[in-house]
């Protein structure tokens, strides 16, 4: 199955083993795993494991920009809240068309078109590194500052209920998703979906641009790629994929406020990214759903020291082991074929 | 006319104040490069060490001075720990200084709880300027702020300490090889950034409910001060940047809420950044 067979494959069992130590191979693993958690658990585990599957999608959008791109930003969570709150406007609103079609649509539409709108402004002027941290960082404030001024429509600091969403499939009948599991069935393939296509994607001659501009964006440019166009495209995705997983997320969790684009959450989402090991998207999307999962056991427990361990452990990876804990594995991995 | 004046004098305690906050930033950035996501939780130290010094019985005075050098000694500790072998990596002591700002909040969190806490108004009261209410205790900040950064200026431009500093940010190799000590240079700037930042979060803390994250509103605002002002440009950049961010948000906040008026100064500011990366004093 994959594409680079070692050379010792002729050895019975080493082909499996390195499938199972490949990416895919490790990938089709985590999700077996995750799409057997209802057999085993019932009630909150299958509750709460959406919302931090989307938590993970979330991280994605940034591990794509940040480990192939090398673009940081420290604003996904202002997308994620945007396509929380469409969803909730477009639950409200309704519409002629189903209402949940509307929100997922509309969340990747708005989350898509704003990114590659202010990409393009950042990108075609040159500004990268610190200050586009600082100008998504500042991006994200805004979303939040916007959803509490904006109090008539958003509902300020209180927050806005949505909905639960049936999905119907024309001729088939309508699926209420209220049910937990039915919930946790449909969320689980996006996520895999998603995963899907954006690991597909770093594999394209896209994809390997994205990472030439990375280690070095002038040489890109003097072979005659135009740079900012590739930047611009890929912040569009990730946008529209924080903002599609936002949509999930406020559906899923019923209900969404302005502190889900803050400064914290954001963070949050870098933590995540870093710990999990950027290069690396099933690292990021596992890093993700563990970090918030941890998190979320922990803070019933312990949650200031928790909280600085995270901490520590975000500085540990930027001064020592740059790939996270993915890279750590994967040169694990690289160490034993190499035996 | 009252209003109009009042307006005015809003802006510019609000202009300076933020300046203030600011200043500490524009040292560390501006004069040694490192981008420090950590300014906020240095604000936030500053005023929480000012807390415990005046709830342990210190006069305000001496109480901004101890927490000032408290966060100074952290900036040492951070400068001397992490930061050093990073100076030519920009992007890496971004990264660094927020697992920094991460690590103290949590510390603060562990140390001083989460509740709100309040640093009395060492000097309450407000006095009558033409007519307008002019709390007493920001104009005295207001004031500070500004003799602060004339007095670094000063230091900047007429003293021996001050053309050091200058050739460091001109031509660091070229400074070393003059016999100038740049690491310890290098120490210096950012222990006395960490410092100023630390003075401003004790002289700001009895304006607002000190919190873990009240360093998080000016986190920001201070680094589009120091890029709108221009980097490097400490004594114009700071205040024309802190009027820019600051000052103007009183401007609009007269046509809008103060919240959107926020939204509205951030906006325009990344228009500026994105037209003028090198602030509005330079050209590019």
């Amino acid at each position: 199955m994959t594409r680079r067979m070692p050379v010792r494959q002729s050895l019975l069992g080493a082909s499996s083993l390195d499938l199972l130590l490949s990416e895919r191979g490790a990938a089709l693993v985590a999700f077996t795993v995750l799409a057997l958690l209802p057999v085993f658990f019932s009630g909150y585990v299958i509750y709460i494991l959406p919302q931090y599957m989307l938590f993970g999608v979330l991280a994605m959008s940034l591990g794509l920009l940040w480990g192939f791109a090398g673009l940081v930003s420290f604003g996904q969570a202002g997308f994620f809240a945007l396509g929380a709150y469409t969803m909730g406007l477009a639950m409200k609103w309704g519409g002629g068309i189903e209402p949940a079609y509307l929100g997922l649509l509309l969340s990747l539409l708005i989350g898509g078109v704003l990114a590659a709108v202010v990409g393009y402004f950042l990108f075609s002027a040159g500004v990268r590194g610190a200050y586009f941290v600082l100008i998504t960082l500042a991006l994200s404030i805004m979303v939040e500052q916007i959803a509490v001024s904006q109090s008539q429509i958003t509902g300020g600091w209180n927050g806005m209920f949505i909905d639960r969403m049936s999905l119907s499939f024309g001729p088939l009948g309508k699926v209420s998703l209220f049910e937990d599991a039915a919930m946790y069935y449909l969320i689980l393939p996006i996520v895999a979906a998603i995963y899907v296509i954006l690991y597909t994607l770093t594999k394209t001659k896209f994809g390997k641009v994205l990472t030439g501009i990375r280690e070095n964006e002038d040489r890109l440019i003097s072979l005659g790629f135009d740079a900012s166009l590739y930047k611009t495209a890929v912040f569009a995705i990730s946008g529209a994929v924080a903002c599609f997983a936002g949509a999930l997320y406020g559906t899923h969790a019923n209900f969404v406020a302005p502190s889900l684009a803050g400064v914290l959450f954001s963070t949050e989402v870098v933590v995540w990214v870093a710990i999990g090991g950027r290069g690396s998207l099933l690292g990021v999307l596992l890093g993700g759903i563990l970090v918030a999962s941890f998190s979320n056991y922990l803070s019933a427990i312990t949650p200031e020291y928790w909280q600085l361990v995270l901490g520590l452990l975000f500085v540990a990876v930027i001064l020592y082991f740059r790939g996270g804990v993915a890279g750590a594995v994967a040169h694990l991995v690289n160490t034993r074929r190499a035996k | 006319m009252s209003t109009a004046l009042s307006v005015v004098v809003d802006a510019t305690l609000i202009t300076l104040i933020l300046a203030l906050a600011a200043f500490g930033l524009a040292i560390i950035y501006g004069l040694v490069g490192v981008i420090n996501m950590g300014h906020g939780a240095m604000l936030t130290l500053g005023a929480y060490l000012t807390w415990a010094a005046t709830t342990a019985g210190l006069p305000f005075l001496v109480s901004i001075l101890l927490a000032a050098s408290g966060v100074a000694f952290v900036g040492l500790l951070l400068e001397h720990i992490v930061i050093r072998p990073f100076y030519d990596k920009p992007f890496d002591t971004l990264l660094l200084t927020w697992g920094f700002f991460l690590v103290s909040t949590e510390v603060i969190k562990i140390v001083f709880g989460t509740d709100l806490r309040n640093v009395a108004n060492p000097v309450p009261g407000a006095f009558d300027l033409a007519g307008i209410q002019l709390p007493a205790y920001r104009t005295m900040i207001a004031c500070f702020s500004l003799l602060l950064i004339a007095g670094s200026a000063l230091v900047f431009f007429y003293t021996a300490l001050g053309i050091k500093i200058r050739a460091l940010i001109q031509n660091q190799e070229m400074a070393w090889l003059l016999g100038l000590d740049v690491s310890r240079m290098y120490k210096l700037v950012f222990v006395t950034g960490s410092f100023v930042a630390g003075l401003a979060g004790a002289l700001i803390s009895p304006m607002l409910s000190v919190d873990p994250y009240i360093g998080n509103i000016f986190l920001v605002r201070s680094f589009f001060v120091v890029i709108v002002g221009g980097i490097g440009q400490l004594l114009g950049g700071t205040l024309i940047g802190s009027f820019l961010i600051g000052g103007s948000e009183t401007l609009f906040a007269l046509f809008t809420g103060q919240v959107f008026a926020q939204t509205v100064v951030f906006a325009l500011a990344i228009v500026v950044l994105r037209f003028r990366p090198h602030g509005v004093l330079r050209a590019r």
